[in-house]
């Protein structure tokens, strides 16, 4: 490495420092991905898609060999439709969401669709307002989307219309918040989940360290204190 | 009419009480697959029906998992699953950690199979980054894959043959997964959670102590499958058991997004090894067992014979390696850790140590991709994306369990009591990956 | 501990606590709280290689009325922790409780927001097992350590006391605390209203 040849006396400015990482442009990285499968060639199918829904088809990102096509909103169950029906993308693989955290279309949904006969993939991507929070439900196009939309409203809060079951998953209905929105802290709102009573007629804890603050649960019959306790 | 409309959920429990009144009133309100696939009519409700509770603490040793389901009798009428009690928050612990540093955390969620989890997030990390990979990594990663495939329907076999009340197969099969896990100790220094898999790369290359116990394991395993059939194919006992229990059809399966043995029970063909080979499976021969059948016995007979295929890939492998030498990891510092030997006898060595465990690998900025592995379960993907920094903005984890669950729902509805266990069995969820 | 009139010792009760001991010992009825990747190692630790049968232990009871040892195995989560309280008070006394690995013990490397960060914040642990997982043979020395805990209570003392309400013993069905008072559900069934 060249930097091992500068004399340590002299503290670099952090630009110049090598390891600092200059992203890659995308483009370039492209063309010598190792791992890029021809699962995900699916160019034939985004042309189709443009050709069909010209004004809805958005945007197109090719990286490491995959397409990924973000559609409005309002198109997305046609769009499903269509690739479901028209075109063989029957098998839903995965559905999620993911907080982009910029002022205006926040959220993003994506979809990653299946041709099974045919041997390929594709990704479909929404945007969706932080104002608005709400999607239009595939599950009629596709059941298997029902637990991945209530887990996108129970990480997100993103609802989505006409979903025959919107509770959440993980998370019981009393947790308040949204987990995967980058403002929820990663140790949690404290009282925000109860935890059980230390004895089994005490009330719930709001505290999450009872026993770091001295309350720790009582053992229900007298133990032998021998000689080595110091509490 | 049901009396648990009427209970005010709110004073009975003291725990949870919008959740489990949600829960409750989704049971109460949801239409059932049997009442739709009727004439459309509403069903009669009989007097006899009983709301029971399983779980998320029950006998049947495939994690916690809560069923509530509406009994007529011994009928399952309606069911609700609740999952969600192993819910630590992965993906979003992912968010803080860099893509190194969260291998061991992949060990912890389908913990029956760890070395695949972590090959399946290497890969995904490599693919986002465009890393290639040596081939004797290669090699090393796909035979302890199937190692880890092996293991993992050995518990399925045990666990779900003891839960249906044979106790003793989970004891032969458990002796078995002990020489894998003594071979997990020799090749990576750990029984169960491994971490054995770098990004771009494994951590060593396995010695020949290692080498000499997976071939007499090799050596050893399918004489005690084959006693195993013996005992189990033609068994009148375990045949009516599983016979025609939670039959799904090939649409069925592809409409609720099930995956693996799942899906290649009811005949889809469908493995991700064949559909986007990965590592080298292209490059080694072996076949994938589909059976059309669709009920809990066609999924039997595809898991017990996708062992027997995971014993000739391993073979393969150890072919291999005898003539594939070479490093381990890639070479390059900014994309994967530099050898021991360099960290400790060389400055540069020790820097790019330093750099790789503090800054780590920089995929570029707005990257995203998607890779899967054919887990023993099903599709395990990962969806990563990158900010350019070494943490990833989003890390989704695409666990097949999540979405094999959602098949249980559907087909314990209809089914009768004492299949549920079977059906638990056949559908094979972990909740550790489930729950993400 | 030594108060007044509950643990008296003597000649006679010393012999027979020895007796009672050492059966309640060598025949530890675990109740296996199996979460997560430790309760495999549990289940290795059942297994023929570890055999735990060797120490009396083999009988894992699922049901917590038949038990006499909870080994918490994996992490709890917040959504769990109320479900594992409730089986633990469910489970007659003497009763003791394992924490079996890092994540039971303190959240281990779960420092999130869905997991209880050790388990001792709702549950009276007597022996805790550090590892991720722990080998089987750690399990096994912990089993043992709770072998000597038994062997050295005073069983015939605590069994004895009687006349005095044990604020601790779970109600067989929950109480309903309404305005006018607490009421016990009615064993016919949930209508209680």
């Amino acid at each position: 490495m060249s930097s091992m040849a500068d004399s340590p006396k002299t503290p670099k400015a952090p630009s110049t420092l090598p390891f600092d990482f200059v992203p890659q442009e995308p483009e370039t990285a492209v063309a010598n991905n190792p791992h890029a499968k021809a699962t995900t060639q699916v160019a034939d199918v985004v042309d189709a898609l443009k050709a069909h829904f010209d004004q809805s088809v958005r945007d197109l990102v090719v990286y490491a060999g995959e397409h990924t096509v973000l559609v409005d909103r309002e198109a997305i169950v046609e769009v499903c439709r269509f690739l479901s029906e028209e075109k063989g993308f029957s098998y839903l693989a995965d559905l999620g969401g993911i907080d982009r955290f910029t002022e205006e279309e926040r959220y993003e949904v994506f979809y990653n669709l299946v041709n099974i006969e045919g041997g390929k993939r594709i990704r479909i991507t929404i945007r969706v307002e932080e104002d608005t929070m709400t999607a239009p439900t595939v599950t009629g196009i596709f059941p298997a989307a029902n637990w991945n939309e209530r887990e996108c409203y129970d990480m997100f809060g993103i609802t989505f219309d006409g979903h025959p079951d919107m509770r959440r998953m993980y998370m019981p209905e009393d947790f308040e918040y949204h987990p995967l929105r980058k403002e929820f802290p990663l140790l949690g709102v404290p009282g925000s989940l109860p935890l059980p009573p230390q004895s089994p007629t005490g009330e719930l804890t709001g505290d999450p360290f009872p026993a770091a603050h001295g309350h720790k649960p009582p053992k229900s019959f007298q133990e032998v204190k021998s000689e080595e306790d110091n509490d | 009419m049901s009396s648990i409309s009427q209970t005010d959920w709110s004073e009975t429990l003291k725990f949870w009480p919008r959740h489990n009144e949600a829960l409750y009133k989704r049971l109460e309100t949801k239409h059932s697959w049997l009442e739709t696939s009727g004439d459309g009519a509403p069903a009669d409700p009989l007097e006899h029906e009983m709301v029971l509770n399983i779980g998320p603490q029950h006998p049947a040793t495939h994690g916690v998992l809560r069923c509530v389901v509406k009994l007529d009798g011994e009928t399952i009428e309606r069911s609700v699953l609740d999952i969600g009690y192993l819910h630590r928050g992965i993906e979003k612990i992912a968010e803080n950690k860099t893509y190194q540093e969260f291998m061991p955390y992949t060990d912890r969620m389908d913990y029956l199979q760890p070395y695949a989890n972590n090959v399946a997030w290497c890969l995904a990390v490599e693919k986002l980054a465009a890393i290639e990979v040596p081939e004797r990594a290669q090699w090393i990663r796909m035979m302890m894959s199937e190692l880890a495939r092996i293991s993992a329907h050995l518990i399925w076999m045990g666990v779900g043959l003891m839960d249906a009340g044979a106790v003793s197969v989970f004891l032969c099969t458990f002796q078995y997964r002990e020489d894998i896990y003594a071979i997990f100790d020799e090749v990576a220094g750990a029984r169960l959670t491994v971490s054995h898999s770098r990004i771009g790369g494994v951590a060593t290359d396995v010695n020949e102590t290692g080498i000499g116990l997976i071939k007499d394991f090799t050596d050893r395993f399918p004489e005690a499958v084959e006693s195993w059939e013996k005992l189990l194919n033609r068994n009148r006992i375990w045949i009516d058991r599983n016979v025609g229990i939670g039959q799904m059809s090939a649409d069925d399966v592809v409409r609720m997004g099930l995956t693996g043995p799942n899906l290649r029970g009811s005949g889809v063909a469908h493995d991700i090894r064949r559909f986007e080979p990965y590592l080298k499976y292209d490059e080694v021969d072996f076949i994938i067992p589909i059976r059309t059948e669709g009920d809990a016995l066609a999924r039997y007979f595809v898991r017990l014979e996708e062992m027997k295929e995971s014993v000739k890939i391993i073979r393969q492998c150890l072919e291999k390696l005898k003539t594939v030498k070479g490093p381990v990891r890639t070479d390059d510092a900014k994309r994967a850790y530099p050898n021991k030997d360099e960290v400790y006898y060389s400055m540069e060595g020790l820097i790019h140590d330093f750099m790789y465990t503090d800054t780590g690998v920089a995929p570029p900025k707005g990257a995203a991709t998607y890779h899967a592995i054919e887990a023993a379960k099903g599709e395990l993907g990962f969806y990563l994306q990158s900010d350019g920094t070494g943490y990833p903005w989003r890390a989704r984890m695409n666990s097949p369990s999540f979405t094999n669950l959602q098949g249980l729902e559907h087909l314990l509805e209809g089914a009768h009591m004492g299949d549920m266990v079977i059906l638990i069995g056949t559908v094979d969820p972990v909740l550790g990956e489930a729950d993400k | 501990m030594g108060s007044e009139n509950a643990l008296q010792e003597g000649f006679l009760t010393t012999r027979v606590d020895a007796v009672v001991n050492w059966a309640r010992s060598n025949s530890l009825m675990p109740m296996p709280m199996g979460l997560a990747c430790c309760a495999i190692e549990m289940m290795a630790f059942a297994a023929p290689k570890y055999d735990v049968a060797r120490f009396g232990a083999e009988a894992m009871r699922f049901s917590p009325r038949q038990a006499d040892l909870m080994i918490v195995a994996g992490w709890a989560s917040y959504k769990m922790a109320h479900t594992i309280r409730r089986v633990w008070d469910q489970m007659a006394d003497p009763k003791w409780c394992i924490s079996m690995g890092a994540c039971a013990s303190s959240g281990g490397m779960h420092r999130c927001y869905g997991v209880v960060q050790g388990i001792d914040n709702f549950l009276p642990v007597d022996v805790y097992i550090p590892g991720c997982p722990p080998r089987p043979e750690a399990v096994i020395h912990a089993l043992m350590d709770i072998q000597e805990k038994v062997r050295n209570e005073y069983s015939v003392a605590q069994d004895g006391i009687s006349g005095k309400e044990s604020p601790s013993i779970a109600p067989a069905r929950p109480k309903i605390i309404t305005p006018e008072g607490d009421t016990t559900v009615s064993p016919s069934g949930l209508s209680i209203r």
